[in-house]
C-alpha cells in the first residue's frame, strides 16, 4: 500500500491516527460490500437466515460510522490540518456517510428478501437484477480501491459504469411494469421488486458520489453534479 | 440564533465569515423548503410549469451547497477552530448535503409530475 500521501509528517503519531483512519474507512467499506453480496444472496435464493444477518449486522455499520467520525473530528480539531490533509478528514466523513446509507440500502433489500421469500421468483428477472448487483458491487469496490490507494486513475471509468446501471434498472423497470399489466395478482410481489432494484439503482449513486468526493480529496476540486461527459473533460483538464 | 453564537471571536473577521455561513445556509434552507412545496403542489394540481420551475431551480441548490461547502473548509483550514464552532462548520456540511438530498428528492417528485401529466392525455385519447 502507497502511504507517500500519508506518512510523511513529522509527527509520527499523526501517520498513526490517518492510516488508522483509512484502515477503519476500508473495514467498514468491506463490510458494506459484504452485506450487499449476502442481501442480494439472501434474495435471490430466498434464504430469510441470510437476510436476518444483513439486518441484524447493519448496526455495526452505524457503529463504524459514528467511530469514525468522532475520530475524525477530533484530528482536525487536535492536529489543525491543512491541504490534502484536511480535505482527507474531510472526505471521510463524507465518504462513511455514503457508506452508511448503502448499508441502509442492503437492509432494505434482506427486507424485500423476506417479503418475498414465500413467492417463487422469476428465474430470468433473478438473472437480471444478479447483473446488475455485480455492477454495482464492482463500483463500490474499485472506489474503496482508489481510496485505499488514494489515487484517482481510471475514476472516470467506475462513475461512467452508473450509467449502465441506470440503463439496466430502466429496463427492469419495464420488464415489472409488463408483469403488472399481465397479471395484477403480481403486484404485489412486483412493488417488492421495484424497490430492491431501486435500492441498488441507489448503491450505484452513492458508489459514483464516493469517487467524487476522492476526486475532490486529491484535486481539491468539486465535482459533484456534473454529468459524465462534463467529469471526464474537467478530469482531462 | 443561539448555536451560531457568532459575535463571541476575538477576531472579528472570524465572526463575519460565521455569519456569511449562517445566511447561507438559512437562505439554502428557505430555497429547499420552497422546492418542496412546489414540487408537492406541482404534483397535487398537475401543473407542468411549476415541476419545470422546479427542475430548473435545482441547480440554485447545488451552487449553495458547493459554494457554503467551501466555505466551511476555507475556514477550517484558516481559522483553525476548535470545540463548538469547529462541530459547527462540521455539521454545517453535514446539514447542506442533507438539504441538497431533500432537494433532490423534490426535483424527483417534479420528474414524476411532468410524466404522468404528459402520458395522461395520451392514454384518455387512447380509451
Amino acid at each position: 500500500m502507497d502511504n507517500s500521501k500519508i506518512a510523511h509528517h513529522i509527527s509520527e503519531n499523526f501517520n498513526k491516527e490517518l492510516e488508522d483512519i483509512r484502515n477503519k474507512v476500508l473495514t467498514m467499506g468491506g463490510l458494506v460490500e459484504e452485506q450487499i453480496e449476502l442481501a442480494v444472496k439472501a434474495l435471490t435464493s430466498g434464504d430469510m437466515e441470510l437476510a436476518e444477518l444483513v439486518i441484524k449486522q447493519d448496526n455495526q455499520i452505524d457503529d463504524f460510522e459514528m467511530e469514525i467520525d468522532a475520530e475524525c473530528t477530533q484530528i482536525i480539531a487536535l492536529r489543525q490540518p491543512a491541504a490534502f490533509d484536511l480535505r482527507l478528514l474531510l472526505v471521510v466523513l463524507r465518504v462513511i456517510n455514503e457508506l452508511e446509507r448503502i448499508g441502509d440500502l442492503a437492509e432494505r433489500i434482506a427486507k424485500m428478501a423476506i417479503h418475498l421469500s414465500g413467492n417463487e421468483g422469476r428465474a430470468d428477472q433473478y438473472h437480471e437484477l444478479k447483473h446488475m448487483a455485480g455492477l454495482v458491487k464492482d463500483m463500490l469496490h474499485g472506489a474503496l480501491d482508489n481510496f485505499a490507494r488514494m489515487s484517482i486513475d481510471g475514476i472516470t471509468d467506475i462513475t461512467r459504469c452508473d450509467e449502465q446501471v441506470d440503463r439496466e434498472y430502466a429496463s427492469i423497470i419495464r420488464q415489472l411494469i409488463t408483469q403488472m399489466m399481465e397479471d395484477p395478482r403480481n403486484i404485489t410481489r412486483t412493488l417488492d421488486m421495484l424497490w430492491t432494484v431501486r435500492a441498488l439503482e441507489r448503491i450505484g449513486d452513492h458508489s459514483r458520489y464516493i469517487c467524487e468526493h476522492l476526486i475532490y480529496m486529491v484535486k481539491g476540486e468539486d465535482v459533484r453534479h456534473l454529468t459524465q461527459s462534463e467529469l471526464e473533460q474537467r478530469m482531462q483538464d | 440564533m443561539d448555536s451560531f453564537n457568532v459575535a463571541s471571536h476575538i477576531s472579528g473577521q472570524f465572526d463575519k465569515e460565521l455569519e456569511s455561513i449562517h445566511a447561507k445556509i438559512t437562505a439554502m434552507g428557505n430555497l429547499v423548503e420552497q422546492q418542496l412545496s412546489l414540487a408537492i403542489k406541482a404534483f397535487t394540481t398537475g401543473n407542468i410549469e411549476m415541476a419545470a420551475q422546479v427542475l430548473k431551480q435545482d441547480d440554485l441548490v447545488d451552487e449553495y451547497e458547493s459554494i457554503i461547502d467551501a466555505e466551511c473548509v476555507r475556514t477550517i483550514a484558516l481559522r483553525q477552530p476548535t470545540g463548538c464552532d469547529l462541530s459547527l462548520l462540521i455539521s454545517v456540511i453535514k446539514v447542506t448535503n442533507e438539504l441538497e438530498s431533500i432537494a433532490a428528492k423534490a426535483e424527483g417528485i417534479a420528474d414524476i409530475t411532468i410524466q404522468l401529466n404528459q402520458s395522461i392525455p395520451a392514454d384518455t385519447q387512447e380509451g
